[in-house]
């Protein structure tokens, strides 16, 4: 791969809040987009293509909202595509991005997106609108109830407690009070997670990822334009996406086709990807991960998918034991992570921008100290479809 | 620059008007799945990843792509989805291919009408202060891009007829037994009941191959990609001039320029255009240099674009003739990949080499698309 490699160059985020009625919508994209062509040094002439990072329509109220951003991204008269793979959709537009300079036929390619979930009125009615209309919609069915699912089963199988949820809630706020781009950033102790009201049991209101405005933006390039124009860089060095069955009941009955405490499909991502990059043994070669968890237990089931521990459920006593703290031995959501800021449309590019921003060394009080290799991931659809990458310094 | 991997279309599924209501929508994507597998010879375990075009407001649900990844194969595989257009799929699937990354993609869009009002529904796309109160749709859009044209040419109406005639004749041999006869669209000034096609439920489907694959298994006929080009329009209508297509031109010239095409007017044997309405169509053959505006008439008068003439476009009868309004660019692409292979049956061109497909869609064609296919690599 030597001389093919794809390196990101320039990142832009916002500072996620809870309500930006400062500003519209392609505003926030616009946000992003601006640090992130500083970042690169570069002017929009070098842009050959922009992906677009965009999860329901519905969030923002406006059907193919990505229309209205054209402009923030200074993509009229440019190649122009939007990717939608729900939660997903963020780390699936930078593989995108990828997929057009890896071909061969870009050299410079911008990837960005907004979201103001905060602002959308009520997330849980949108997201009840991602299943089927017949069968399951109508339990009614959430993505907090649903991942509540999950967590009773991971209880049941591995003997996750509560207070591991919480720990996990702790842990992440502490973490998100050093990033100054994070929404939530009070530090919370156990007492306080176990105190905060049920939501959908066991997972309680600090358990919960809160609903985030704001944008991300990503500017990728091809290993020669880099080398040419002496850019500095981090490589993508893996990357891939998989998929489960849409339907609930599926991971749930007597025979499920992937068993839903654990996280398959996540597995068979990061499988490929570290096939891709090379990594043979991730717990030791791997010095940082931003896994997609919005819900504080599905923290668990990400490390262990990621085979950042030994086998499924290890990753309870290897938590409790701190070593995926900052500071710890590979810590895991240094930047607070999905917990701490879920703009849904972007959450999973912040995933790859934060582990690109480590491996680069330019994380600010959030580095993880000597990180050279990171790995990165998003949950969408129904914890449906995943996507996987390894960033290398 | 090149590819370093060439991709090929060596499978396609045309379906742009499923009639009957025994099928749900989940049926219809499996079915035109296992078409476009069977045509290319091949199963879904030949398959490494998949890209599908949907479109949430049309589909009733938000994120579409989670009902399709079962019926389209996507369970335990690489699915990802292009809310923006269907040809964004093809695109998106091409790329992935071209990366030497996958040895196949499989690239699915639908298009139902369950939608109560498909008008509503695009208007909501529109942006909330200012269009939409108007109230816009995309018809609407299409309407105020015939009255732009009208404007500065103002002969335009004359050809929208003939380009409609035109393409209605081309349907009458490319379906001799239609699967539907959809009714006359709604009139919106300029354009007139006969100029626009109530939408259809479709699907469309094709399989991509990277070189190798194609030579290991000995996939039949494939339609090379030649050339690619894709390019937006802002959103505003008002920022528009909607007489012209700039995006298109930035299509057309990226894809001719991987193509090495120099001369558009005389290189093609086959084109298909996304006549959303006919004026659509007569935008294409200026953006995409097909025929300079001066010369339209005399050969729109010697049947120049017509079955048998110099440059044939819409042999399959277009839009006008099938209006599954999403999926619309992707069917103009798998019909030139239908005619490379040389498997368009009715309206086959003998012995079509090279051929062009215009994929274009949002309000006033926004997206703008051109494809490249030919039977040499």
């Amino acid at each position: 791969m030597s001389g093919d490699r794809v390196g990101i160059i320039g990142i832009g985020q916002s500072n996620f809040r809870s309500r930006r009625d400062d500003a519209s919508y392609p505003d926030l994209v616009r946000e992003a987009v601006v640090p992130a062509m500083l970042d690169a040094k570069l002017d929009f002439d070098a842009i050959d293509a922009v992906v677009y990072s965009l999860s329901p329509d519905a969030m923002v109220g406006i059907g193919n909202a990505e229309r209205l951003g054209v402009d923030a991204v200074g993509g009229r008269n440019k190649r122009f595509l939007r990717i939608n793979t729900g939660g997903a959709t963020g780390i699936s537009s930078v593989t995108a991005a990828y997929y057009h300079i890896a071909s061969g036929v870009c050299d410079v390619v911008l990837t960005a997106g907004a979201d103001k979930v905060g602002e959308c009125g009520d997330s849980q009615t949108v997201l009840n609108k991602i299943w089927d209309p017949t069968y399951e919609r109508a339990l009614p069915l959430g993505t907090i109830n649903m991942l509540a699912m999950s967590a009773v089963r991971y209880m049941r199988r591995y003997g996750m407690t509560e207070e591991d949820m919480a720990y996990i809630a702790v842990k992440n706020r502490r973490q998100a009070s050093l990033n100054l781009r994070a929404h939530l950033r009070k530090v919370v102790t156990i007492e306080e997670v176990m105190e905060s009201r049920v939501i959908s049991w066991p997972i309680k209101l600090m358990d919960c990822c809160p609903q985030s405005s704001g944008g991300a933006a990503m500017v990728l390039a091809s290993e020669r334009f880099i080398r040419d124009n002496k850019l500095d860089a981090v490589w993508i060095t893996g990357v891939a996406c998989r998929a489960e069955t849409y339907w609930m009941g599926d991971r749930m009955g007597n025979n499920p086709t992937a068993e839903h405490a654990d996280a398959y499909a996540l597995g068979r991502s990061f499988e490929q990807s570290y096939r891709m990059a090379g990594i043979t043994d991730p717990a030791n070669q791997v010095h940082i991960a931003e896994l997609y968890a919005p819900f504080s237990n599905t923290e668990y089931h990400a490390i262990d998918a990621a085979r950042l521990v030994g086998k499924p459920g290890d990753s309870i006593q290897r938590t409790r034991d701190g070593e995926f703290e900052l500071g710890g031995r590979l810590p895991v959501n240094p930047s607070g992570g999905t917990l701490c800021t879920n703009a849904i449309a972007v959450t999973a590019m912040a995933r790859v921008a934060e582990t690109a921003l480590q491996v680069w060394g330019r994380a600010g009080a959030h580095q993880v100290d000597g990180a050279r290799v990171g790995i990165a991931s998003g949950n969408g659809g129904d914890h449906q479809i995943f996507g996987t990458m390894v960033i290398e310094a | 620059m090149a590819y370093r991997i060439r991709p090929a279309v060596v499978g396609c599924a045309i379906r742009p008007a499923i009639t009957g209501r025994d099928r749900s929508l989940e049926e219809i994507i499996y079915d035109i799945s296992q078409a476009a597998l069977a045509d290319a010879g091949l199963t879904i375990d030949d398959i490494d990843g998949i890209v599908v075009g949907c479109n949430d407001q049309f589909d009733g649900r938000a994120i579409s792509v989670m009902m399709a990844s079962g019926p389209v194969g996507g369970v335990d595989r690489d699915i990802m989805s292009t809310p923006s257009s269907s040809e964004h799929a093809f695109i998106l699937g091409a790329l992935r291919v071209a990366s030497g990354q996958f040895r196949t993609q499989l690239v699915v869009a639908w298009s139902p009408t369950e939608a109560s009002s498909m008008s509503e529904a695009q208007r909501l796309g529109a942006d909330p202060y200012f269009h939409r109160a108007l109230p816009l749709d995309e018809l609407s859009a299409h309407a105020l891009q015939a009255s732009a044209l009208n404007h500065v040419w103002p002969n335009a109406w004359v050809f929208a007829e003939t380009v409609a005639v035109k393409n209605r004749r081309h349907a009458a041999v490319a379906w001799p037994s239609p699967p539907a006869r959809p009714a006359a669209g709604k009139a919106r000034w300029p354009l007139t009941d006969r100029l626009t096609t109530e939408p259809t439920t479709g699907a469309v489907a094709m399989v991509l191959a990277g070189e190798t694959f194609i030579a290991e298994h000995g996939c039949e006929n494939p339609a090379w990609l030649r050339g690619m080009g894709w390019a937006t329009e802002a959103a505003f209508l008002g920022d528009r001039d909607l007489a012209t297509a700039p995006a298109l031109v930035e299509a057309a010239r990226q894809a001719y320029a991987e193509a090495g095409v120099t001369d558009p007017t005389a290189t093609f044997d086959v084109v298909e255009i996304t006549d959303a309405t006919p004026y659509s169509e007569l935008i294409a053959y200026d953006a995409l240099g097909l025929s300079p505006r001066s010369e339209i008439a005399a050969r729109m008068a010697s049947g120049w674009f017509a079955r048998g003439g110099r440059l044939p476009v819409n042999l399959s009868g277009g839009v006008i003739t099938f209006n599954p309004v999403f999926c619309t660019g992707m069917i103009r692409i798998a019909e030139i990949a239908t005619q490379i292979r040389g498997r368009a049956g009715a309206h086959q061109v003998d012995g079509a080499r090279l051929g062009l497909a215009h994929a274009g869609s949002g309000f006033a064609m926004q997206y703008q698309s051109a494809i490249v296919l030919g039977a040499a690599p």
